[in-house]
């Protein structure tokens, strides 16, 4: 594969760059991502990939852009509203970079889905807002040996995690899911629209780091942040031989889907 | 001792749990959060019966679920 | 000189950072310690794009100067 000479021009700052380089994009540009989520998270990490050049985007979400997304979900606008959320994705990517291919994938995942979902991507990406999702992801990434982003947003606070196969899951952090509205979600508690900028970016960076290779992913650390007192604080993690999906001997070799907050459902109206 | 919490020393005058240092710290729902104590997960029906010893290091992890909407 | 030039590309009238970009991606397309010629412009360019090249890891190994041009041999690192 040889670059255009308006591929150098386009991706010129991150050629310039010494870990990136015509070969880091290049493999950018061959590169496979799946969002799962086109909301506060999966809208700036769709904006930077795109830009970047992440080859092929694929995008999953069931919802329509509402009013009350706008205030954080920067990849839609306000003409946007009443449109699926992965057709509203798929215009702004396009008009950032006509070379990217979109695949849009207009339901939520699910158990029953997830496994095709993410079969030909090489990168998954976790925007959900639900426990029961960010545990499905989890565990069909673990299952299928995908490595993946987890990122999760309230109020003022975020915390992301990058799983590559061998290395600590999100379920060797936290076993199950909360009990049903034991936790509130965004929708019930709030969150200040920058955070979702802050992780999503972060999401996009790791992302980009796996593609070229270079660096020290968020592996086996979990990145939390308060945006409140502005710290940041990185725990370290173990893989626990233990866990229920990716230890020595696990318990769940099968997907379910965990029953959601009422709230939300609103996506399958 | 001292105890490190959350990358933060903590001074307490003799014996304290888990549980009651979750307490101590208003962690609103104790459930609802992974401890790590000096890099092991402890499991939460152990979180009454684990004290803490001085220079021990916990850290409190919490759900975060937003995200898309 | 009898060097063996692989590659030779003429970046006069480009300016910074494309012409380092594409030096960059000239260099890609040759095996390690293949040469390749590039043609600069005196100022800028002829300042920034040989020290640039060295801080990845390339030698340059010959320096021309053509009056409003350079013309510089590199070795790919």
């Amino acid at each position: 594969m040889s670059l255009t000479d308006e591929q150098l021009e386009r991706y010129s700052r991150h050629i310039i760059l010494k870990d990136v380089g015509i070969e880091g994009q290049e493999k950018i540009l061959n590169g496979k991502v799946l969002i799962i989520g086109a909301g506060g998270l999966g809208a700036p990490i769709a904006l930077y990939l795109a830009a970047a050049g992440v080859g092929t985007i694929g995008i999953v979400d069931g919802d329509l852009v509402d009013r009350t997304n706008l205030q954080r979900q920067v990849i839609h606008f306000t003409p946007d509203i009443g449109k699926p959320k992965v057709i509203s994705a798929k215009e702004k990517i396009k008009e950032i970079n006509p070379d990217i291919k979109v695949n849009t994938y207009q339901y939520l995942a699910s158990a029953e889905n997830i496994s095709d979902l993410i079969k030909g991507y090489d990168f998954i990406i976790d925007g959900t807002d639900n426990f029961a999702a960010k545990f499905l992801i989890n565990d069909a990434c673990v299952m299928a040996g995908k490595p993946f982003s987890h990122g999760g947003i309230l109020r003022f606070d975020g915390q992301t995690l990058t799983h590559t196969p061998g290395n600590a899951c999100y379920r060797c952090v936290f076993k199950e899911p909360p009990p049903k509205d034991a936790v509130p979600t965004c929708s019930q508690a709030g969150v200040l629209g920058a955070i979702a900028g802050m992780l999503g970016t972060i999401q996009a960076a790791e992302t980009l780091k796996f593609f070229i290779g270079k660096g020290e992913l968020l592996v086996n650390r979990l990145l939390i942040f308060n945006a409140l007192d502005m710290t940041f604080r990185n725990v370290t993690l173990k893989r626990d031989l233990n866990c229920p999906v990716c230890g020595q001997k696990p318990s769940i070799t099968a997907l379910t889907d965990y029953e959601q907050a009422a709230c939300d459902l609103k996506g399958q109206r | 001792m001292k105890i490190k919490v959350n990358n933060e020393y903590q001074e307490f005058d003799g014996e304290i749990t888990v549980s009651e240092l979750l307490t101590k710290n208003n962690v609103e729902m104790p459930d609802m959060v992974s401890v790590q104590l000096n890099g092991e997960f402890v499991k939460r029906d152990n979180f009454s019966s684990t004290s803490l010893t001085d220079q021990d290091e916990i850290n409190f992890l919490y759900f975060l679920g937003g995200g898309n909407f | 000189m009898g060097l063996d030039i692989k590659k030779s590309i003429n970046l006069h009238n480009i300016s910074c950072p494309m012409n380092f970009v594409k030096t960059k991606a000239a260099l890609a397309e040759l095996q390690q310690g293949e040469l390749l010629e590039v043609l600069l412009d005196e100022g800028e360019a002829i300042l920034n794009v040989p020290r640039s090249l060295k801080d990845e890891g390339h030698q340059v190994i010959n320096v021309e100067n053509l009056g409003e041009t350079f013309k510089v041999i590199i070795k790919k690192g």
